[in-house]
């Protein structure tokens, strides 16, 4: 379905700032509810397009204002995320570019839609800047990172910046990364998602009960991941770190190093990252 | 290294038409054909026979072993417990190390770990470390580990001079030179161990040092793991290790004749060319740090 992000007039400080992601889709509901988690915009400074109500049902339950109808939206609010399917974008473009003006701020979360496809679409005078987030950012532990186009200057990119660290880890990279992300992070979760399956799988060969195997899988992979994140180490030593000599973990990594896993996880995000490639050129 | 003056060396062996006899020779070392005169001339003996034959240089040179000896035991899957079983008919309290190296101490790049037997004092496994400190890395280790040194550091050159072969192909298969391949293949190596050797760092980190985003380099490493590489590298060193237990048990339980085996191996060396010298140092020159270059 087709949406719109909104807000009311925007005031350049964050801490000034109301509004939040919005479109139909999954992703933009996603970024929607780590903003309102983190308290960053009330829900009813959001407004959400859709042609139809059975997506708009879920950000109504937010309590996000919603209509039918995308002018409206660019109308209303100053920061404007599109989060549409790709295909349908062009032509929701078309709609709404006789609205967009200069004070805008246009925001893209549309997979495989270039920064220079947005800007020939748009009025050339528009701030536009492109971000790819991904799913974790609904606990507000996700991963985004973002680019802007020829207008958008510091200011607008420090506020995309301060509104979505509430969501996770946010950062400013040029637009080739943008699928790089995709295939790391964006497609990540789900090799991970893979990961802690399996890792539960091997739990209830050995004979635990499988929910039981399934929360502490999912603990572990956080609480490595935490440990990552905060002791800022090589991933190499952590893992030296959790070797003893002839121990069962490295017993362990051996049978993942027959397996080649590494290879396997550089082929994923190889695979990933070069559809996104492909998809953008479609 | 100058720590030992040649001639205070003595080295023995049946077999004076070895290459490595006119080696040691040309070097000053005080050569003869006798055990027994080697073990009467020096306090630190090292035997450097070949694993089987260990049991009759003991059984030779026995009688002649005193309370001041040394000895030193090179000889792979050969425990001390072994050796002292061996010696315990003809003296009560022998001193024995076991010892195991690695070819390159040529270069004095050595690696040795050693394991100090039932009445080896500390300063015996100290004179060993430092004799052996000077041709390279050496640390006193448990006894129980000197397998998986047998299959990391042992047998680890011959794992480098494969994979150096290899380099030294894809080298010329892009079209270098086979000497200038194998040259820089080899400084290659050379230069990364000595990074990992002088920095703290973890080789993961060092790895990622050289792997610029998209560059060559990880595009290489990915063939690397692709490859199995990593854990081609375990399963050798797990290998050789095990090989070296299993060939210590066949040893213990001492399933070949003795007879036939020194018929056969003694009549077999004659024919190769290393190893079959007894080598000696003499104690006296370490400690007086009168260490002469010869």
């Amino acid at each position: 379905g087709v949406a719109l992000g909104a807000w009311p007039r925007l005031a350049m400080e964050a801490s000034e700032l109301w509004g939040g992601a919005v479109g139909a889709g999954r992703m933009a509901g996603g970024l929607v509810r780590g903003l309102l988690q983190a308290g960053k915009v009330p829900a009813s400074n959001i407004l959400a397009s859709a042609p139809s109500d059975k997506n708009l049902d879920a950000w109504r339950e937010l309590g996000c204002r919603t209509t039918h109808c995308n002018l409206e939206v660019v109308h209303r609010s100053t920061l404007v995320f599109l989060a549409t399917k790709p295909h349908i974008l062009p032509g929701v473009l078309e709609e709404i570019r006789p609205a967009v003006g200069s004070h805008h701020i246009v925001v893209s979360l549309v997979a495989g839609v270039t920064i220079q496809t947005l800007q020939r679409l748009l009025p050339p005078w528009t701030k536009v800047l492109r971000i790819m987030p991904n799913l974790p950012c609904v606990v507000q532990a996700g991963a985004m990172v973002f680019s802007r186009g020829s207008n958008a200057g510091d200011e607008e990119a420090a506020l995309l910046k301060s509104l979505l660290s509430s969501c996770g880890l946010c950062e400013e990279v040029p637009e080739s990364y943008i699928d790089i992300h995709t295939g790391l992070s964006g497609s990540g979760v789900a090799y991970v998602y893979l990961f802690a399956e399996a890792l539960a799988e091997g739990a209830v060969k050995m004979g635990m009960p499988g929910a039981l195997a399934s929360r502490i899988a999912a603990q572990t992979l956080l609480g490595a991941a935490k440990m990552l994140l905060e002791t800022g180490e090589h991933p190499a030593k952590l893992r030296g770190d959790v070797c003893t000599p002839g121990g069962t973990t490295i017993y362990a990594l051996h049978q993942l190093e027959k397996g080649a896993l590494r290879a396997t996880v550089m082929d994923a995000v190889e695979a990933a990252t070069n559809r996104a490639c492909d998809m953008a050129k479609d | 290294a100058g720590v030992l003056a040649a001639h205070k060396i003595t080295a023995s062996s049946p077999d004076t038409d070895l290459p490595t006899v006119s080696g040691l020779r040309k070097m000053g070392v005080n050569f003869t054909v006798s055990n027994k005169d080697t073990v009467k001339s020096s306090d630190v003996l090292f035997l450097a026979v070949k694993p089987p034959i260990i049991p009759f240089i003991l059984e030779e040179v026995g009688p002649d072993i005193e309370a001041r000896h040394i000895l030193v035991s090179c000889a792979a899957g050969v425990t001390i417990s072994s050796i002292e079983k061996k010696l315990s008919t003809f003296c009560p309290t022998p001193k024995v190390i076991r010892c195991m190296t690695n070819t390159p101490v040529i270069v004095r790049e050595g690696a040795t770990v050693y394991a100090t037997g039932t009445h080896a004092d500390v300063e015996d496994g100290k004179l060993l470390e430092q004799l052996m400190a000077s041709v390279g890395f050496c640390t006193e280790v448990e006894e129980d580990l000197i397998d998986a040194v047998t299959g990391l550091s042992g047998s680890g050159p011959a794992y480098a001079f494969t994979a150096l072969d290899a380099l030294a192909d894809g080298g010329v298969k892009m079209g270098l030179p086979r000497r200038l391949a194998v040259r820089l293949g080899a400084q290659a190596l050379l230069g990364a161990a000595k990074m990992l050797l002088e920095s703290e760092q973890h080789p993961g980190q060092l790895k990622d040092n050289v792997c610029s985003p998209g560059g060559a380099t990880i595009h290489a490493l990915h063939f690397l793991e692709s490859g199995g590489f990593r854990s081609l590298l375990i399963n050798a060193v797990e290998a050789s290790c095990i090989r070296t237990r299993e060939l210590q048990h066949l040893a213990d339980q001492e399933k070949i004749s003795p007879a036939a085996i020194k018929k056969t191996l003694l009549d077999k060396v004659k024919l190769e060319s290393p190893s079959l010298s007894v080598a000696s140092a003499s104690k006296v020159s370490l400690f007086t740090s009168k260490s002469k270059k010869n």
